[in-house]
């Protein structure tokens, strides 16, 4: 095991002296073969979300199918387009993947967005959760009810990802309908989980399987879950749809690679993915997330289903 | 608080079983390692090693994370005192007296105050982490981005103290560095900012590239110019890392408390680690040590200020970990992602159902420091020899470690390219008495001040005044505006004095 420990110490460097080389010397040789190195899997978020959960929960089943380590590196802010900044401006030879969330997807709606949906394929959407409004367990707001109360008297801070995501957009449907709602950014999950357990935000918004500890620690508790049916373990929770609120944008969390990478090269790593989705050990764990049993979506239908979910959130997003 | 010991004196078993204690050493070395190369943080090593755990049992798992989190607040340390490159962010406060020690002659006596003060924070953090853990957690609630950006805006301040002669120049360098630190896609709203559509710059440029470049080369391009001489060391052989006498450790020890109560209270902080507990701590020591006139210029009070802080943001850094399941720091968000993916939810509940892993965090905590002190003690023997090679041959080196810094952060030549740049900047800087150190506090530290701004200013309906009426926030804002304004006091003093002495 030491050998082993040492070897990966040594990797960076030894890495950093062979991409020096492939990239300068023998760029055909390393076309050969996909792949023959180290894939960089790009997280847009901080440690400990759910997209970082993802990425740690796939990369060491993916090490296993693809036979190449999968280093995991995690690049947070402006609601995920400084990581994805990084998957876009390195080459398009598959070597460097990334985490793509429905949050970084809503970022389309603003034609000022300096990326196209264009720039990337999706190799497939690993997981769907729904989300929710929770509040802290000791919290004067208890239920949804008394939220749509205080919310008409004082406005009330709603933590989210960051501007333009579908946590924004839930925040904006809400305004709309004459609640005082603030959307506070944190990219950082453990700043917006902080926010809500000391008080300085009112509400939180985030998948449930994201903060299962936070649930099972009795710390919070969901008030709204935005789904067109009650969630089986949460029965007591009202769902959106039933209130008269027709909104549920799913988040998703998908591998995206950059546009224009061989399509042997997508199709490899969504087979691999597949595999993945497969085995009991993901769907146990799909299932401990709280997600969608039938999550998995490969390269194929990833695009249309991306266009689907962005149709959505147009319908619903403010009209400027 | 016998339950305490007690489930301590079992953590402790954990540790000393012969597979975790190897795991240990392991993770104690790679993280010496990880801090020696400027190219490699903290975090990243962290990261690096996260999936080597996946197959491990839990505790070796946890225990491996740890001990990398902390010998990798220390090693950095001797690469800033004997080269002037700092291993890590965290080991930018020690260039100031740690190599004007070092510079002096005295670089054994300035590694044997880095270890001591990496040990005695450790030490005093890890305490406070186990018997404390409960109520000490509920302080870093309290904490909102008013409260995260006051402290960053006093260490920024702190610049004054760090600014030497003139006050102009100490400012015109951290405005430039808040400057490189805008370059990229903003933070808050997703804007692109003097990228010029250039790709590489929207990605921003990293603080590692300004901070090896600067430090690094500029001191090498600075002796090409003044011609290289070895270091004034008479026998070099006989040198070995000095451990301060008890007298001198008893004329510090408030430097020893200050320093270690600011590491463990940042540690705490959801928005902070080891980095901003590393200048912060030297601000304060700047501000109300009993020698601040003289720190700058080699004395052990600027070594044990941002160390012993460092070291105890660890302890700092765990309690929220594991009493809420919030990452006090990059490192510790990574460890709490080992513990999720061995299906351990860490929080409230933790202590009831798996307390025995916990401790056995705590306690590799413990038996870590003392690991990583043993293997320091003998390793710096070794490494003061350093200072008998010719300059030449060092600055050599240097050049190599920060060449290939620049490019293994990012695998990206243009990097290389940026570092050239800092480093000429660097040198330019020292050459017309500009100070560095302003421009990478800058590009450390201006990003995390606009974002916790920003937030609060959107939290707080653009209510400038919340930082100022919050009662944490509030008095912080007060001494660093007071810090800034100090200087420009006593020049006034200065000048009133010398009129009434000419008259």
């Amino acid at each position: 095991m030491k050998k082993d420990m040492l070897s990966n110490g040594f990797h960076g460097i030894c890495s950093v002296a062979l991409v020096a080389l492939a990239g300068t010397i023998v760029p055909a040789s390393a076309q050969d073969k996909y792949p023959s190195r180290p894939i960089e899997l790009v997280v847009p978020w901080g440690p400990g979300g759910g997209a970082d959960q993802l990425a740690r929960k796939i990369a060491p089943a993916l090490e296993k199918e693809l036979k190449v380590s999968l280093p995991v590196i995690n690049v947070a802010g402006a609601t995920g387009q400084t990581g994805l900044n990084k998957m876009l401006t390195s080459p398009a030879d598959g070597y460097s993947i990334s985490i793509f969330i429905a949050d970084t997807l809503a970022l389309q709606m603003d034609p000022a967005t300096k990326w196209k949906i264009e720039d990337i394929v999706p190799a497939a959407v690993m997981i769907r959760q729904p989300s929710a409004f929770f509040v802290a367990e000791n919290s004067p707001l208890k239920t949804w009810k008394d939220i749509e109360a205080e919310a008409k008297k004082r406005p009330l801070k709603v933590a989210i990802t960051g501007f333009g995501s579908a946590d924004d957009l839930h925040v904006i449907y809400f305004t709309q309908k004459g609640l005082k709602l603030t959307s506070v950014p944190f990219a950082k999950p453990a700043e917006r989980y902080t926010a809500i357990l000391g008080g300085h935000a009112d509400i939180l918004y985030e998948q449930l399987g994201d903060v299962k500890s936070f649930l099972d620690g009795k710390q919070m508790r969901p008030v709204l879950i935005f789904s067109e049916a009650r969630f089986p373990a949460f029965g007591n929770v009202p769902a959106s749809f039933e209130l008269g609120h027709r909104i549920a944008i799913s988040q998703f969390r998908s591998i995206a690679m950059k546009a224009g990478t061989d399509q042997g090269r997508v199709k490899g790593v969504s087979d691999a993915l597949a595999k993945v989705a497969a085995t009991d050990d993901y769907k146990a764990w799909l299932k401990d997330q709280y997600a969608d049993e039938k999550s998995f979506i490969p390269a194929a239908g990833a695009v249309a289903f991306m266009k689907q979910e962005l149709e959505t959130m147009r319908k619903y997003a403010p009209k400027k | 608080m016998e339950g305490i010991l007690s489930n301590l004196a079992v953590g402790f078993v954990h540790v000393f079983q012969p597979v975790n204690f190897l795991v240990l050493a392991i993770g104690i070395i790679l993280g010496l390692l990880v801090a020696v190369l400027p190219g490699l943080t903290l975090v990243m090593g962290v990261v690096l090693a996260l999936p080597f755990t996946y197959s491990m049992e839990v505790i070796p798992a946890i225990i491996l994370l740890t001990a990398m989190y902390i010998s990798g607040t220390y090693a950095g340390a001797w690469t800033s005192i004997l080269f002037h490159v700092p291993g890590e962010p965290i080991d930018v406060p020690l260039l100031w007296d740690g190599y004007q020690m070092a510079r002096k002659g005295r670089a054994a006596q300035a590694l044997g105050w880095t270890l001591l003060s990496a040990f005695a924070g450790g030490m005093v953090a890890a305490v406070v982490m186990v018997l404390l853990a409960q109520p000490v957690a509920r302080i870093a609630l309290t904490f909102s981005t008013p409260e995260y950006f006051a402290i960053l805006f006093f260490g920024l301040s702190s610049v004054v103290s760090l600014g030497g002669s003139s006050l102009t120049n100490a400012l015109i360098s951290l405005f430039a560095g808040l400057l490189i630190a805008t370059v990229g896609v903003d933070d808050t709203y997703g804007t692109h900012r003097f990228t010029f559509n250039v790709p590489i710059l929207s990605d921003g440029i990293d603080y590692l590239v300004v901070m090896v470049g600067a430090y690094g080369l500029g001191e090498v391009f600075l002796r090409l110019e003044q011609g290289f001489k070895s270091v004034p060391l008479d026998a070099v052989g006989k040198i070995r890392t000095r451990l301060p006498r008890l007298r001198e450790v008893l004329a510090t020890k408030m430097t020893f408390l200050r320093g270690s109560a600011t590491g463990i209270i940042v540690g705490l902080v959801p928005g902070a680690g080891a980095t901003v507990s590393s200048f912060l701590s030297y601000g304060i020591e700047g501000q109300y040590g009993r020698r601040r006139q003289k720190l700058g210029t080699g004395i052990p009070e600027g070594i044990i200020a941002p160390q012993t802080a460092a070291t105890a943001s660890v302890g700092g850094a765990i309690i929220p970990l594991v009493t809420m399941g919030i990452p006090g720091s990059g490192a510790t968000a990574i460890i709490l992602g080992a513990f999720l993916l061995h299906g351990l939810q860490p929080g409230p509940q933790v202590f009831q159902t798996s307390s025995h892993i916990i401790y056995a965090m705590f306690a590799s905590v413990f038996v870590g420091i003392v690991v990583m002190c043993a293997i320091g003690y003998f390793a710096t023997k070794y490494m003061v020899k350093v200072l008998a090679f010719p300059e030449v041959i060092v600055s050599a080196y240097v050049v190599m470690m920060c060449i290939l810094g620049a490019f293994a952060a990012r695998n990206n030549i243009t990097d290389v390219w940026l570092v050239a740049i800092f480093g000429v900047l660097g040198y330019l800087f020292e050459r017309f008495k500009f100070p560095i150190t302003p421009l990478v506090l800058g590009v450390i530290l201006g990003p995390l001040a606009e974002s916790s701004f920003m937030t609060s200013m959107i939290s707080y309906s653009n209510d400038w005044t919340v930082f100022f009426t919050r009662p944490i926030s509030g008095p912080i804002m007060l001494i660093a505006i007071l810090t800034l304004l100090y200087p420009v006091f006593r020049r006034m003093r200065q000048r009133m004095k010398q009129r009434i002495a000419s008259q």
